[in-house]
């Protein structure tokens, strides 16, 4: 086969030829290459994700060596955008460490308290998924990637903190998934559903309405219904899917499914 | 000197990660061989129980830390198989495209790691300049350089950005030469010669017989490739030759990974081409939300019950840069794998070890294991 | 008194030390007059200041190591601490020097203190020795090229003193094959020495130099040459014969249980032994300070012209070290000694009859005419 061939051939051509020439040979042309610039980039005074930097870089000799432009994409430290958060939680459920707690953040009214993520980067694996999960685009991944601190709890970014990288405008992952065109909806189980109102006071994005349902025309011999019943109608184009509705719902009648 | 026994490792530079080589010596010669592994065990395969069926692939990338997109690649083809999802077309040949390029990475790192063994200190750092590039490739898609997290169920996580096949091509041109520039300062060096010729030889029944796969395997003579033998992906429609040296020694393996990277450049040619012209999907449609990220995943499991999951096994084989790694996915409904199972080609290459160590000098052994391509990742897993 | 020499500069400072001494108490002003005073004084000078230039050189040795080695393997090397890194290796030593310098609880104490600190000594006495300019010594020391070469050998005992007592079966095996390298390489080096011996008719290092004025002797004993660098190679321990320390299979041969200051002896006195080859071979085979004399008198003439050139001989040889090092993967024992024994000894010997046909045929048209026997 032309594989065979192929090693067997370099193996001769490549040795028992002139002892020890052609690597010395190769190590000194390396060295004439790399004698005016190497292609290591120094670090801390050169950086691959500054802009100005950018350009200099070449895949190529006796330039600092790499490909460039290729930082936008890069998974670093998160960024939080406070004010556009919903407090769906959905980054927390997402996260395969278990590294993000929604904590109390200032701005929401006493009754629903406004959550954000406070990310422990001592467990974070820089997944991102949790920016991938987030429906509102709020958390984002930037391109830093320096956060070394003497002390441990300083590993834990308080929203506040990653509000404060959102501020130092840095280059943002721009990939945003689309979310699927047939995404699963959340359906309710109407026969269970007692009206009690919680899916739609604990929604963040305030897409659950409670309306009046009809009373049934109660069957012969049974008591018509005393109470006013209710029973939530989602509107699915606001919805994010985060399922705070489901975790509440104290009968379990809200369930994925897709609409038939 | 009278025979004793020293421990090579765990924390030794022979090891390249965190195992012990237990050797018996007289003098230089070497009497027996033990390896020991288990010391980087981190329970992977239990913990995937644990995780939606997208979230295991955080957990795959730090199996194997030179390769983890080919990890990517296996575990999501097998899980896709047990869920009954097919991947779109474009987003298979981006992870076709993927593998190579971890290929050519995870080679020249063994390259650069297997010849500083042999006291050989400027290959590593070429080979490491070379292997930054194609981390530079894969930061500009997928946002890590090494534990990527690009891979998902039903296809991969986002499309390549614009100019990419052109960088690539670029960096292509550019590992061309260097294979030249490997050779000479290995091949082309007397001592290197004399250092790897005959040394460490398994040969191809054994190697049946044991197990080892990959490049030693094929350094014996057997054409055995998955990529041929049993096609993944869209490795049918690519053109490629398996690479094969017949002396079944250190220098055989040497040659068959070289050859390999050459054959990885000339597939990644092809797919980059085919890149070019086909645009499409890279995610699938009708992913079922219970996959876990990156679509919202759901709080409660109990709260799933409800739905009629689709039950089911998966089983896939790819060839990893390592050799044939395999992983069995079960599906028994619900929203987390409730098996996972990995084959990892590592372990049985290492566990051969008698066999292929015996007999030889001390000073063989880091290029005999530098030649095994030892990743402790995988093999404790 | 031109103070042209290194001595005479000793020698000034001494005797001037004396005089200021016998000024401020005159009591002493006549006995501190004796010559034999201030020859012992100046002694010690000449001794502190070649101690000094010595370790200077060698640390600067090492920067140049990694600086070449940097370009080599297209990095740059040290570069932060100084001026291009120039005082990062003093930085090093002194993180050395301030390290807790521990001992394993079943090491031999006398061995493994002993050790270092006499392969530290032994590789500084050769500086002694080896002339870099002319008026070094004063000619009282004909044997001085045997005795640089006895110094030099003192190593592998040393070695494998420092080896066995710190009780690690790595330390133990990196010292056998410490001793069974560099007694097999004894013998070539001594071998091709004496090729150099038949052309110079000398032992001493400063005839040797002397006789080079007309020609340099790596020409005529090119062989010579080789086999004593690759000798050399083998007994500074480098790349592509630095088994002895194999880092990837004996993790760091026999000062693998070494730490703090007595690691950093090791490693100084490595250097050491690296500087002290180049020496010997600029000496024997480049012309030593010489410079050839169609050379403009301009360059060898200023001041210190002598010491300058040889340094920059010294450099440029072990910049080919470096080279090596660069290129070369390392050997294995047996093929090693396989090497020492089968090739170099055979080889030595050849160039050992093509120094006597020399010799006897005294004039090449090329390299001109040796002078007669004893110079």
């Amino acid at each position: 086969m032309a594989a065979e061939v192929d090693t067997k051939k370099r193996a001769q051509g490549e040795g028992d030829q002139g002892l020890i020439v052609k690597p010395m040979y190769t190590a000194a042309r390396q060295f004439m290459k790399s004698l005016v610039r190497p292609s290591t980039i120094v670090y801390p005074f050169e950086r691959l994700e500054d802009p100005k930097f950018r350009g200099e870089v070449r895949v190529a000799s006796g330039k600092p060596i790499g490909v460039g432009e290729v930082w936008d994409n890069y998974r670093g430290v998160h960024a939080l955008n406070i004010n556009t958060c919903i407090s769906c939680n959905l980054c927390a459920f997402s996260c395969p460490d278990l590294c993000i707690d929604m904590v109390t953040v200032p701005g929401g009214d006493p009754k629903h308290p406004k959550k954000c993520p406070e990310i422990d980067y001592g467990k974070c694996s820089y997944c991102g998924f949790c920016s991938d999960a987030c429906p509102e685009g709020c958390l984002t991944m930037t391109t830093r990637y320096e956060l070394s601190v003497t002390k441990r709890s300083d590993m834990v970014y308080s929203p506040q903190k990653m509000f404060d990288q959102f501020q130092r405008k840095l280059p943002m992952n721009p990939i945003r998934l689309a979310r699927p065109a047939n995404e699963d909806a959340i359906l309710l189980d109407a026969p269970l559903c007692i009206g009690c109102n919680a899916c739609s006071r604990d929604c963040p994005t305030n897409c659950i309405t409670m309306l009046d349902i009809p009373k049934g025309t109660p069957k012969p011999g049974e008591k018509p219904a005393k109470r006013i019943w209710k029973e939530p109608v989602i509107n699915d184009s606001d919805c994010v899917r985060c399922g705070t509705c489901i975790s509440v719902c104290p009968k379990e009648c809200l369930f994925w499914g897709t609409h038939t | 000197m009278s025979e004793m026994w020293i421990n090579m490792g765990p924390q030794h530079p022979m090891t390249h990660g965190l195992w012990n080589l237990r050797v018996r010596i007289d003098g230089e010669r070497i009497l027996d061989v033990d390896p020991e592994m288990g010391y980087l065990h981190r329970g992977i395969e239990k913990i995937s129980e644990d995780r939606h069926y997208n979230e295991v692939i955080t957990l795959m990338d730090r199996t194997c830390y030179v390769a983890g997109i080919a990890w990517e690649h296996l575990y999501v083809q097998a899980a896709e198989k047990a869920l009954g999802i097919a991947p779109t077309e474009r987003s298979d040949w981006i992870r076709m495209m993927s593998e190579e390029f971890q290929r050519l990475a995870s080679h020249i790192m063994w390259y650069a790691a297997f010849v500083q063994d042999l006291g050989l200190m400027s290959p590593f750092l070429y080979g490491m300049r070379d292997r930054d590039l194609i981390l530079d490739l894969f930061q500009s898609y997928t946002g890590g350089r090494l534990t990527y997290e690009y891979m998902r169920v039903g296809g991969v996580r986002n499309d390549v950005p614009e100019g990419f096949t052109h960088r690539a091509r670029e960096v292509l041109d550019w590992l061309e030469p260097r294979f030249v520039e490997y050779d000479r300062l290995c091949m082309g060096s007397d001592i290197f010669r004399r250092r790897c010729d005959d040394l460490g030889v398994l040969k191809a029944n054994d190697c049946v017989r044991l197990g080892v796969t990959g490049p030693m395997l094929r350094s014996a003579g057997s054409k055995r490739d998955l990529r041929k033998d049993r096609p993944y992906s869209r490795y049918s429609q690519v053109e490629f030759d398996v690479a094969t040296a017949d002396s079944a020694d250190v220098t055989g393996r040497y040659l068959v990974r070289m050859e390999e990277m050459r054959q990885s450049v000339r597939i990644l040619r092809q797919v980059l081409d085919w890149l070019d012209s086909h645009p499409g999907p890279v995610l699938a449609d009708h992913l079922p939300r219970w996959l876990g990220a990156p679509y919202a995943p759901i709080g409660r499991e109990a709260y799933l019950l409800k739905r009629n999951y689709p039950k089911g096994v998966g089983l896939s084989a790819i060839e990893e840069p390592h050799g044939e790694a395999c992983a069995y996915v079960v599906n028994e409904g619900g929203e987390h794998p409730y098996r996972v199972k990995f084959r990892s080609p590592v372990f049985a290459n290492l566990s051969a070890a008698h066999h292929y160590l015996v007999g030889y000098h001390v000073a063989d052994i880091p290029p005999i294991m530098g030649s095994v391509d030892v990743c402790v990742g995988e093999v404790d897993r | 008194m031109a103070l042209t020499t290194l001595w005479d500069v000793a020698y000034f400072l001494a005797s001037a030390l004396l005089t200021l001494v016998g000024r401020v108490i005159p009591p002493l002003a006549a006995p501190l007059s004796n010559g034999d005073v201030i020859w012992g004084l100046s002694a010690l000078v000449f001794g502190a200041i070649l101690l000094a230039a010595s370790m200077i050189n060698t640390i600067m040795l090492i920067w140049f190591e990694r600086k070449m080695l940097g370009r080599f393997m297209d990095r740059r090397g040290a570069m932060h601490v100084g001026y291009a890194g120039l005082l990062q290796n003093f930085a090093d030593g002194l993180k050395l020097f301030r390290k807790n310098t521990f001992k394993p609880r079943e090491a031999d104490e006398l061995g493994f203190y002993a050790g270092p600190i006499a392969y530290m000594v032994t590789s500084l006495l050769m500086f002694g020795v080896l002339p870099i300019s002319t008026g070094w010594s004063d000619g009282s020391l004909p044997l001085s090229m045997l005795l640089a070469l006895v110094i030099f050998s003192f190593a592998p005992l040393f070695i494998f003193i420092s080896a066995w007592s710190s009780n690690n079966k790595y330390s133990l095996m990196g010292g056998m094959r410490s001793a069974a390298q560099m007694i097999a390489y004894e013998v070539p080096i001594l071998l091709a020495v004496v090729a150099v011996v038949l052309v110079s008719g000398s032992f001493d290092l400063n005839t040797i130099v002397a006789e080079q004025q007309n020609y340099w002797f790596w020409g005529p004993l090119v062989l010579a040459m080789v086999v004593f660098a690759i000798g050399m190679l083998a007994e500074m321990e480098r790349i592509p014969f630095d088994l002895p320390e194999a880092e990837a299979e004996l993790v760091e041969g026999w000062n693998t249980e070494y730490g703090g200051m007595l690691f950093a002896f090791f490693m100084l006195a490595d250097y050491l032994r690296a500087l002290a080859g180049s020496f010997l071979i600029v000496l024997l085979f480049l012309g030593g300070w010489t410079l050839p004399t169609y050379v403009p008198s301009a360059l060898t003439t200023f001041p210190l012209a002598g010491i300058f050139w040889f340094l920059v001989k010294t450099y440029a040889v072990f910049g080919v070290f470096v080279w090596i090092r660069a290129a070369l993967p390392r050997v294995r024992t047996d093929q090693l000694l396989r090497i020492g024994w089968m090739r170099m000894i055979p080889l030595s010997l050849a160039a050992v009859v093509l120094a006597a046909a020399l010799v006897l045929v005294k004039c090449l048209p090329v390299f001109g005419c040796i002078p007669s026997m004893g110079g």
